[in-house]
């Protein structure tokens, strides 16, 4: 093949993109580095000097903090990943399989926060399962005095994100497992006398472990920083750490952004150090399972019964059916006291009340989350064919660098850098303006929009265009006509995640919205707390329908518009 | 998939069936070794050893299978892929010889420590070969497992296979497209046995 | 001749003085038409967000100024947003045009000069303003006003109880924990620094302090140990017997309200007299509940609303803080159905129209009746806030 140059006509969106990302990040953890280490000059803070850390190590219930954030972190990432290993080794594809697999779209697309609000209508002592289980059964007339959520360890708060990442966690593995032969590998593995759960432990996932890594170091990052789901969940004296740093950063007294500052930095910390120990421990494991691997045994020691896997499936999605069902009782209640099962009285006024209010979220919502994942898609197509082009001269893109890349907005926590975006942001008067609340969106919609997008172009057959173009002589024209109207079923349904994305974001758009701009998802959050449930419910309804309607339509436009081709209906 | 067949292999002997694809040669395999996809039901038994083994889960059938890919576990060395077919309680020199011997008749010596991936096709082959073989099993399955190989490697590989089961003294049934991966024996082919 | 040249001179520098303060006035007004201001107020009470929505749209009607309310959890957070904004030097185009404010915040704006003003001279309806009779008009928290922030609504610390859960309510703090005793895991207060929290623990101090007159000083020049001491005996006493123990703590009024309704809790506090007839009628609290005070008297206080010195739109504000005075709107925001926020407004200083319509509001099923909500007690000096909130966090974040 002809070596090519090395840049093309399309190398502007790689290199666009790229700059974009990486400055953002860039930008924004060396500003917020500065500021921890005492250098803010637009405040007035022109010295570096140590004090913010000392402050920050010597706060009051800084270990109790620390201690909630490591257990409820960590703890729900190691047990969101045994579980994930345990269905795929005791439940693959049986009925209990199939149930999770159908349901893995609808329970990924409910957005973290309304989830955490119904948990909490579910789950508290005046919760709805007392409710369905007083006074017959537990005999409480009044709510019990248990200590539920919001407890102080973080154990509330780890059972949640569990619930939520599991799913993520078992897309990713299905995507992965495309590269193993899972059918015939268990084939082998079986007729070797090991049963079936061994051989998915001994076989096919220490190959799954290393394809899935980064997705579970994202998952550890995100379940160390996460603010709107540890308010509403998580402990109160003294809240998490990224919930404390949050609400440094909004502390009358500015000498608090530079104690937030350093807070966040070692929230990061935390999480590299985290992932490290994480790194360190699949190394470790996989020496000392060598042994184990190969002395033969064909049954798993500790047996996990298909029972409790399968009870881990029903439990997952009945949460969260339930979680959705209470979220929508709520929103139709009038009255309804503990411990009756059901309102005493329900009630339209609600929904009409919350749609005439929530006219101005929504319209914010809609309007970057589209945005967003329109600029996104571009940018996507833009870096995958300039891949395309590279290609065809025979330069060979480093797609392992590049993944790593994209993963990064994923891995660093969102607020270790979000204060450095804002502080630069101000300084440049950006900050409150709709296109830099855009930017701060896309920053995270990329990512996603690229994982999914990114497999699904790359099986493309270029052939068809190659002789499209030759038919119609405009490369432009042959990407138009042919390339993009075959590929838009995946396109939609990317950018439907990169909306659903958006939607969800919460600290971008309260950092660099400047308050300007209330989203479905920051009011619902600031309602979460509120006294009022049957509001809340049906913004957390509307924080969960808003993605849902978008892939509806991701999925039913290409649907119409092909009808007549069945080889576009996959 | 295809109308009643009746088939005897004697241990030592290689049986082929052949047939286009889609005709079910696959299926027929997946069927004896206890590996049935549920959309299939059989009607019929499988003897081995003139004992009926229809009523046993794949792992305890003792019947070894071969795919067209190798599938060595890409994440253990040469020596842990063959370990990996022994039982558990055979002892830790026993084990060491084993491997040896499986390697010397495979032609790799040396190669316990290395990565499946650094070796050549026809290696590979004749590692996953001698893997299914160390388990001991009571009958072999061999489903293409030439079509990956290349021409001139085929041959060799065809007859280290052929020589290998004869010397175990097990029946094997072999299913290929290409007549000429089948050994002199019995040849039964599917397009005839048609619904 | 000299006499009524005289006359003439005066009544033309009188007439000249009206003129330009009627002037004054409409020319704001005339630059407020097609301004839009964003008034940053609290947005946690559904109730006070309707009202603000009636008032924007009749501002909006009548005088072409847009009013967007960005719903704040926490004031503090616009005072930080604001105090940034001047330290980097935007002194133009500040995102807040008017804030709701009183106490400790209109401290800080007022020390940082975060605030536009003097202005409420300028505002028509102010001279209604019950200056002689309401002292927390002229001193917020003991700062004085000085005419940088408009009085918008009287405010005072009540309590409410579930009549259907127990069948007496706490006099003091004192009783208050007796009431624990009997009801444990049943009283809880939310956690400072929020709002209510600092209220509770206010009123607390106020109740048990040795000698009230320390707390009208500032801070620095009490032992704060020694003054603070019999509230810290109290809160340790009752922290183990309060709501999951004293582990967790609310984040505010309205999600103690949500508790009281689910029967979790049984005492709740607003800083609304009406709160607790509103949300009967909303179906938010059961008709059980019942608002009372302590006998010794509760904390209350004035809110005000006030200008960023960096607003773009100074005259759009200063229009709705002078709507917001008006008797039409006082009056409306009096109405227990509406709000019943108690008026800022002298009723002596209103026409006989509208004197007769305050007098004839009727009272909400749980409201108090102005004589027996009983007395007022004065907020303490602003300084005292923020160090009772350090000293709590110190000893109760564990």
């Amino acid at each position: 093949m002809i070596r090519g140059k090395k840049s093309s006509r399309l190398s502007i969106f790689p290199a666009f993109t790229l700059t974009c990302f990486l400055s953002a990040i860039v930008i924004g953890l060396v500003s917020t580095w500065l500021q921890a280490f005492g250098y803010l000059p637009s405040i007035g803070f022109k010295h570096f000097s140590l004090a913010s850390w000392v402050q920050l190590f010597s706060y009051p219930g800084f270990g109790s903090s620390l201690r909630a954030t490591l257990i409820s972190g960590i703890g729900a990432t190691l047990l969101a990943l045994t579980i994930t290993f345990t269905l795929f080794a005791a439940s693959f594809q049986n009925r209990f399989w199939r149930l999770l697999k159908r349901m893995l779209a609808p329970l990924l697309a409910v957005p973290h926060a309304a989830f955490a609000i119904g948990f909490l209508f579910l789950a508290a002592p005046s919760g709805w399962i007392l409710r369905l289980l007083s006074p017959t059964i537990t005999g409480f007339q009044i709510p019990p005095t248990w200590s539920i959520i919001n407890d102080a360890n973080g154990l509330g708060l780890m059972v949640v994100l569990v619930m939520k990442e599991v799913p993520f966690l078992v897309l990713i593995s299905l995507g992965a497992l495309g590269q193993v032969d899972v059918t015939r590998s268990l084939a082998v593995g079986r007729s070797l006398g090991y049963e079936t759960t061994q051989v998915w432990y001994k076989i096919i996932l220490p190959q799954l472990y290393p394809k899935i890594r980064l997705a579970v170091f994202a998952v550890l990052a995100y379940s160390l920083a996460v603010v709107d789901i540890a308010q509403i969940l998580g402990p109160t004296v003294p809240p998490t750490l990224a919930v404390q740093v949050f609400r440094w950063f909004y502390d009358p007294d500015l000498e608090f952004r530079l104690l937030g500052s350093a807070g966040a930095t070692l929230i990061l910390l935390l999480v590299l150090v985290s992932m490290g120990l994480l790194y360190l421990l699949e190394k470790g494991v996989q020496q000392i399972l060598r042994i184990w691997l190969v002395n033969g045994q064909r049954r798993p020691g500790l047996s996990v019964s298909v029972q409790l896997s399968n009870l881990i499936v029903m439990t997952i999605v009945g949460v969260s059916c339930l979680v959705i069902l209470v979220l929508l009782v709520w929103s139709f209640t009038w009255r309804w006291r503990f411990p009756d099962f059901l309102p005493q009285a329900w009630s339209f006024h609600f929904w009409e009340k919350g749609l005439t209010q929530i006219n101005e979220p929504i319209r914010n919502t809609i309007t970057t989350g589209i945005t967003a994942s329109f600029l996104a898609i571009i940018l996507v197509i833009g870096c995958l064919e300039n891949e395309v082009l590279l290609r065809k001269r025979g330069i060979k893109t480093g797609t392992g660098r590049i993944l790593l890349l994209i993963y990064l907005p994923l891995l660093i926590p969102q607020i270790a850098f979000l204060f450095g975006i804002q502080v630069t942001l101000a300084t440049l008067f950006l900050d409150g303006i709709w296109l830099s609340l855009v930017w701060s969106h896309l920053l995270f919609v990329l990512p996603y929009v690229f994982l999914s997008l990114g497999p699904v172009y790359r099986s493309y057959d270029q052939r068809i265009t190659d002789v499209a173009v030759t038919l119609c002589q405009s490369p432009w024209k042959a990407f138009l006509k042919v390339k993009l109207p075959m590929l838009l079923r995946p396109v939609l349904f990317s950018a439907a995640i990169g909306f659903s994305v958006s939607v969800a974001q919460y600290l971008p758009t309260l950092f660099v919205g400047a308050g300007r701009y209330d989203t479905i998802t920051t009011e619902a959050v600031s309602l979460a707390s509120g006294s009022d449930r049957r509001i809340v419910a049906v913004y957390a309804l509307c924080q969960l329908l808003t993605p849902l309607l978008v892939f509806l339509s991701a999925l039913l436009i290409p649907r119409f518009y092909f009808r007549n081709k069945k080889g576009l209906r996959v | 998939m295809f109308s009643p067949l009746n088939l005897e292999i004697k241990a030592g002997e290689i049986a082929s069936v052949m047939g286009p694809s889609g005709c079910g040669k696959s299926t027929l395999l997946s069927a004896i070794c206890g590996n049935l996809a549920e959309v299939f039901t059989l009607k019929g038994d499988v003897l081995l050893k003139g004992i009926s083994i229809l009523s046993l889960p794949m792992e305890k059938r003792r019947i070894g299978i071969l795919f067209q890919d190798d599938l060595l576990f890409p994440h253990m060395s040469i020596a842990e892929n063959l370990a990996f077919a022994l039982p558990q309680k055979m002892a830790r020199n026993k084990r060491k010889e084993k491997i040896k011997e499986a390697l010397e008749r495979a032609d790799l010596v040396g190669f316990d420590k290395r990565d499946p991936a650094t070796l050549s096709g026809g290696q590979r082959a004749r590692v996953s070969l001698l893997r299914s073989l160390l388990a001991e099993p009571e009958a072999l399955l061999l489903d293409e497992p030439f079509s990956q190989l290349d021409q001139e490697l085929r041959e060799q590989i065809r007859l280290f296979v052929f020589e290998s089961i004869r010397e175990m003294d097990i029946p094997a049934l072999l299913v290929s497209h290409d007549p000429r991966d089948c050994p002199p024996g019995e040849i039964i082919n599917l397009a005839n046995q048609r619904m | 001749m000299k006499r009524t040249s005289i006359l003439v001179l005066l009544g033309l520098m009188l007439f000249g003085t009206v003129t330009v303060f009627a002037d004054d006035w409409s020319v704001i007004t005339k630059k407020a038409r097609g301004q839009t201001i964003y008034f940053n107020a609290w947005g946690g009470s559904d109730v006070i967000n309707d009202y603000i929505r009636w008032a924007a749209d009749e501002v909006n009607k009548r005088y072409k100024v847009t009013v967007k309310h960005v719903k704040v959890t926490d004031i503090g957070d616009v005072v930080s947003r604001i105090l940034a904004e001047k330290s980097a030097n935007r002194d133009t185009g500040g995102s807040v045009d008017l804030i709701w404010i009183n106490g400790e915040n209109f401290r800080a704006m007022k020390d940082n000069k975060l605030l536009f003003g003097p202005f409420t001279d300028k505002l028509p309806n102010y001279r209604l303003v019950d200056v002689e009779n309401k002292p927390t008009v002229l001193f917020d928290f003991t700062t004085p006003v000085d005419h940088m922030e408009a009085p918008w609504g009287m405010a005072q610390l009540v309590f409410m109880v579930d009549t259907a859960r127990a069948d007496w309510h706490p006099a003091n703090m004192n009783q208050l924990l007796r009431f624990a005793k009997e009801f444990p895991g049943r009283v809880t207060y939310p956690a400072p620094p929020s709002f209510f929290g600092t209220t509770f623990l206010k009123q607390a101090l106020l109740e048990l302090v040795i000698d009230r007159e320390t707390l009208y000083q500032p801070v620095e020049q009490s032992d704060f140990n020694l003054v603070t001491a019999p509230l810290w005996k109290f809160l340790d006493e009752l922290h183990p017997l309060m709501w999951r123990k004293g582990a967790t703590f609310t984040s505010g009024a309205p999600e103690m309200k949500q508790l009281l309704n689910d029967g979790e809790i049984f005492v709740s506090l607003s800083f609304s007299p009406n709160d607790a007839s509103n949300a009967i009628i909303n179906g938010e609290l059961p008709d059980s509940i019942r608002t009372y005070v302590h006998t010794e008297g509760t904390i209350g206080n004035t809110h005000f609303v006030a200008i960023p010195f960096n607003s773009d739109a100074k005259e759009g504000a200063m229009v709705f803080a002078n709507f917001l005075l008006s008797p039409e709107a006082q009056l409306r925001k009096a109405e227990s159905t509406i709000w019943g926020d108690p008026t800022v407004l002298s009723v002596n200083k209103l026409d006989p129209k509208d004197r007769k319509r305050f007098a004839n509001l009727p009272l909400g099923v749980a409201t108090l009746s102005s004589s027996e909500l009983g007395k007022v007690l004065l907020e303490p000096d602003a300084s005292w806030v923020s160090a009772l909130e350090k000293a709590w966090l110190k000893r109760y974040y564990q």
